[in-house]
């Protein structure tokens, strides 16, 4: 038995020094020495400072960029992760709905020559609630628990705001009560169906969203009834084109928007887009730039697609479809297409 | 074109699977010359040529002693060095669970690297342990071999543990950390880097980690979100090394195997079965995932979504830098050898793909994690020489030894661990509420959520739904960027127990036998011997394994992927 514990100990010892210290150590002065840029990481650093890593994603919100692939960790380099969400769960198709409102339009080569839909949902919105009475708040939260839960979680502000709202609002807990007899303490986002409702009673015909406002000199986002924005054309989206007001076909009449632009990837960090994707964003991109550049919009689109020809790469030369890097391909038109004085 | 990676990963493994194979053989048998000093640091190791049972002592005191030195340094995480971003301790049943996860070889994380765990707890419990742990695979394999074909001793355990990690391991690592450091894997010791106006950057010694947890089939990530995080996998070309890595060694283990024995004949067949195995797998995997769309986006009662999803496959949950094809090789490869790394969340796979990484974990022997896969394939093998031979009514032997009551009933208790351990925790979570509040998607996804768990504790792989509520973190709630799932200590407690049973039972199972086997004397083969190095063998040996592989687990795929996929999408408001 002793023998055995001596080897066991030895071994233990042995191996530890080999796996745990050598190897590693080994490992990290040729990577120190030979890749210094890859073994700290990629980073990109300009005066001194660390603006991010060449392999990892970073959102971008201006017009005048790209923006990234969807995270469904917030761009969190310190906590990499996918949504995890199933082909089955309705957060799935109501989440990439919501990110089609924003993005989605008409046809470049059709009748509407690439107009956004979001004005049209809009409209529809307010002709729905003026002509025929509607409340779509109310109706969106009674069809779509899941979705309005998940909205609620998506942002502080609002969960904030549910739990004020339910405060001064008892019909919102006492509904939920209803539907929940064994369980107390309920999140905001357990509420959320509840609130909506509640929230649509008291304001019909519209949808609670973030508004900046002018409080004490200082810029504050709060949370108000409105008519018309983003969020309208979020959250209604999926409606709008289920009713189809407009008698358009999804796929024929509207342009595709390639997977990527609204799928989450894996890490969460995802730093390309495919050249397709970049391609869907480079008509707001560059009129974004042209208005900055006091140019004509043709002339930077095609300075800019210089860029992407510059940056575009296959996967291992012959895999998949071509792909730009996000932030490599934003910060070379930061440096090369410089706003007007 | 979709096709073309899969090929080249399959073959390059297969090309360099046969000089490693013979190189393996050569250090397990004892036949590679190594310098003098280094074969002095042996000689304490050497406590004599073993029988069965000492071997099996062996190999479980030196877990034990892997086991209490690794609870240790992560109960003592906050006290060690080589922590700058001051990490906390981690809630004593996630300790529990991811010790034995490491030990055993399996690498299932209720945690999240970048978050959870200091460098010195990265390498030492998670990359010492991988180290070890895919030692201890070869090792026993080795043994086994050693009394199928007749030796009066099994070898030494502490000597073949430090050749296997000494003269295989850690060499390979080496060569393939300096591929994936010239790819772009970051290797430092600094802290997360500050961005000016974002958040910090997590970084590490990730270099270090990598190569050993692909080659060493055990699959834990440094990141959270695994060899589909950019620091983990950086490249498309990183992509091809890492799988080349998962296939490796459970390929070439089949070479030594033939090698030891001195029976190639009977390893081709073996290796020809598990070839077409995992080409099915592949296969299955690429063309439901890759090469079809999300049906999320086009599958329900309402219009399609205007998303073209033409060329790209499934994206949800996977990166396109991987490209399509090579994204659904990685799913199949890395679950059908017991790998358990992952390039994409397996949670969003199409509900049919799915059907492919959670076969590839019940059959359990497609080339096999390190050894361990093929000691597997020995039950199966055993079980299908009993059968043939009943059906031509002989006395059933294998490799000349007559296959007896004895040898049966270890093959039978061998194979019967896996899928026990998989339904019987499963359907006890599932028949108790912890399952389903588990459980982050509705229906028959939650279902193979659970399944999912359980499957890949037993299988020795490691990956997971991630979507499934497991995750306790750091003992303080407070110190935690999210709250603790409520079961999370149910999960850490079973899922730790099923992979230390599935880990050693087989082993010990297939120690015994060989031990058994090794006692008996060798028949001389006759006309009417059943040969088991023909492809007619080769053939029913396939049948058995998706036969014995099907029968048990078909209800189970039925009512999660298959109700999935032909329920309605979305399920449920």
């Amino acid at each position: 038995m002793f023998a055995h514990l001596r080897a066991s100990v030895w071994l233990l010892g042995l191996t530890f020094l080999l796996c745990c210290g050598l190897y590693p150590l080994v490992l990290w002065l040729v990577g120190q020495g030979l890749f210094p840029s890859h073994a700290n990481g990629s980073l990109i650093e300009e005066a001194g400072k660390v603006r991010g890593s060449r392999l990892l994603a970073q959102p971008f919100s201006e017009p005048r960029y790209f923006r990234p692939r969807p995270s469904a960790v917030g761009y969190n380099a310190a906590a990499s992760g996918g949504s995890n969400l199933a082909a089955s769960n309705p957060k799935l198709r109501g989440r990439v709905a919501q990110q089609l409102g924003l993005i989605a339009r008409y046809r470049d080569d059709g009748p509407r020559q690439g107009a956004p839909v979001g004005p049209d949902i809009e409209k529809w919105f307010a002709r729905q609630t003026k002509e025929k009475k509607r409340n779509l708040t109310a109706e969106w939260a009674a069809s779509n628990p899941t979705l309005a839960s998940e909205w609620v979680n998506g942002s502080d502000l609002l969960k904030a705001y549910v739990t004020d709202w339910a405060k001064g609002h008892e019909d919102v807990r006492a509904a939920w009560k209803k539907d929940n007899a064994d369980k107390s303490d309920p999140s905001p986002a357990d509420l959320g169906p509840y609130f909506f409702a509640s929230f649509a009673r008291v304001n019909p015909g519209a949808f609670p969203g973030e508004v900046e406002e002018t409080k004490d000199g200082k810029k504050v986002k709060v949370i108000r009834p409105v008519r018309e924005g983003d969020e309208i054309r979020q959250v209604f989206f999926d409606t709008w084109l289920t009713e189809n007001p407009e008698k358009i076909d999804p796929l024929t009449d509207l342009e595709q928007v390639p997977a990527d632009l609204v799928t989450t990837s894996g890490s969460g960090l995802d730093p390309h887009i495919t050249l397709r994707g970049a391609r869907y964003q480079l008509g707001a991109v560059a009129e974004a730039r042209a208005r900055e550049m006091k140019l004509p919009v043709k002339d930077v689109r095609e300075l800019i697609e210089k860029l992407l020809e510059k940056h575009r790469f296959r996967p291992l030369g012959f895999l998949g479809e071509p792909l730009v890097n996000v932030l490599e391909l934003n910060r070379s038109m930061d440096a090369e297409l410089k706003p007007a004085k | 074109m979709i096709w073309l990676f899969p090929l080249w990963v399959l073959g390059l493994a297969v090309g360099l699977s046969v000089p490693v194979g013979l190189y393996l053989a050569r250090v397990m048998d004892d036949r590679q010359c190594v310098p003098r000093w280094l074969s002095k640091l042996e000689k304490p190791l050497d406590t004599g040529p073993q029988t069965w049972k000492q071997y099996a002592v062996s190999l479980l005191l030196f877990n034990t002693a892997m086991f209490v030195l690794s609870y240790l340094v992560l109960a003592l995480q906050p006290r060690l060095p080589l922590d700058p971003d001051k990490k906390g301790m981690l809630a004593p049943s996630t300790i529990f669970h991811t010790v034995i996860s490491f030990v055993a070889n399996n690498s299932q994380q209720h945690y999240s690297g970048e978050v959870h765990l200091s460098y010195f707890s990265q390498l030492t419990v998670i990359v010492g342990n991988m180290f070890l742990g895919g030692g201890v695979s070869l090792c026993a394999l080795a043994a086994v071999i050693r009394g199928l074909r007749g030796d009066e001793h099994l070898g030494n355990f502490y000597v073949d543990l430090w050749r296997a990690v000494a003269y295989v391991l850690v060499p390979a690592s080496f060569v393939a950390g300096l591929l994936f450091l010239a790819a772009g894997v970051p290797m430092t010791f600094e802290g997360s880097a500050p961005v000016a106006g974002g958040g910090p950057i997590a970084r590490g010694p990730v270099a270090a980690l990598v190569p050993v947890k692909n080659l060493a089939s055990v699959g834990g990530g440094f990141f959270a979100a695994n060899s589909s995080h950019p620091f983990e996998n950086p490249s498309p070309a990183a992509n091809l090394l890492s799988c080349v890595c998962i296939l490796l060694f459970p390929a070439s283990v089949i070479v030594m195997f033939g090698k030891m024995l001195r029976q190639m004949r009977h390893a081709v067949v073996l290796y020809c079965v598990m070839v077409a195995l995992l080409a099915g797998l592949t296969a299955w995997a690429v063309y439901f995932n890759d090469q079809t769309a999300n049906p999320a986006l086009i599958h329900s009662a309402r219009p399609a979504l205007p998303v073209d999803q033409g060329g790209l496959g499934n994206l949800e949950g996977a990166e396109v830098r991987f490209a399509h094809g090579p994204t659904a090789t990685f799913v199949a490869a890395t679950t059908a050898v017991a790998c358990g790394s992952v390039n994409c969340m397996h949670d969003s796979l199409n509900p049919l793909a799915l059907l492919s990484p959670l076969a590839g974990m019940w059959v359990n022997c497609v080339f096999g994690g390190k050894g361990v896969g093929l000691l597997n394939l020995l039950f199966v093998l055993i079980v299908t020489v009993f059968l043939t031979g009943l059906m031509v009514g002989r006395t059933p032997e294998y490799l000349g030894k007559k296959v007896e009551a004895r040898e049966m009933k270890l093959a039978m208790i061998g194979f019967l661990v896996h899928p026990l351990l998989i339904l019987g925790p499963t359907a006890l979570f599932l028949g108790l509420s912890w399952g389903g509040a588990s459980a982050s998607n509705p229906g028959a996804h939650g279902f193979t959520q659970v399944l999912y768990e359980f499957s890949s504790a037993s299988a020795g792989n490691g990956s997971g739904m991630e979507g499934l509520g497991d995750t306790w973190g750091f003992n303080d709630p407070k110190l935690n960027p999210t709250p603790p799932a409520p079961y999370s200590v149910h999960w850490d407690v079973a899922a730790g127990l099923v992979m230390l049973l599935s880990r050693f039972l087989p082993i010990l199972c297939a120690l015994a036998l060989a031990g058994s086997l090794a006692t008996k004397p060798a028949v001389p083969p006759t006309v009417g011997t059943l040969r088991t190095d023909t492809a007619t063998f080769g053939v029913v040996l396939l049948v058995m394994v998706l036969l014995l592989g099907g029968l048990v687990f078909l209800p189970a795929g039925v009512l999660g992927p298959c109700a999935e996929h032909f329920g309605p999408i979305p399920f449920g408001r």
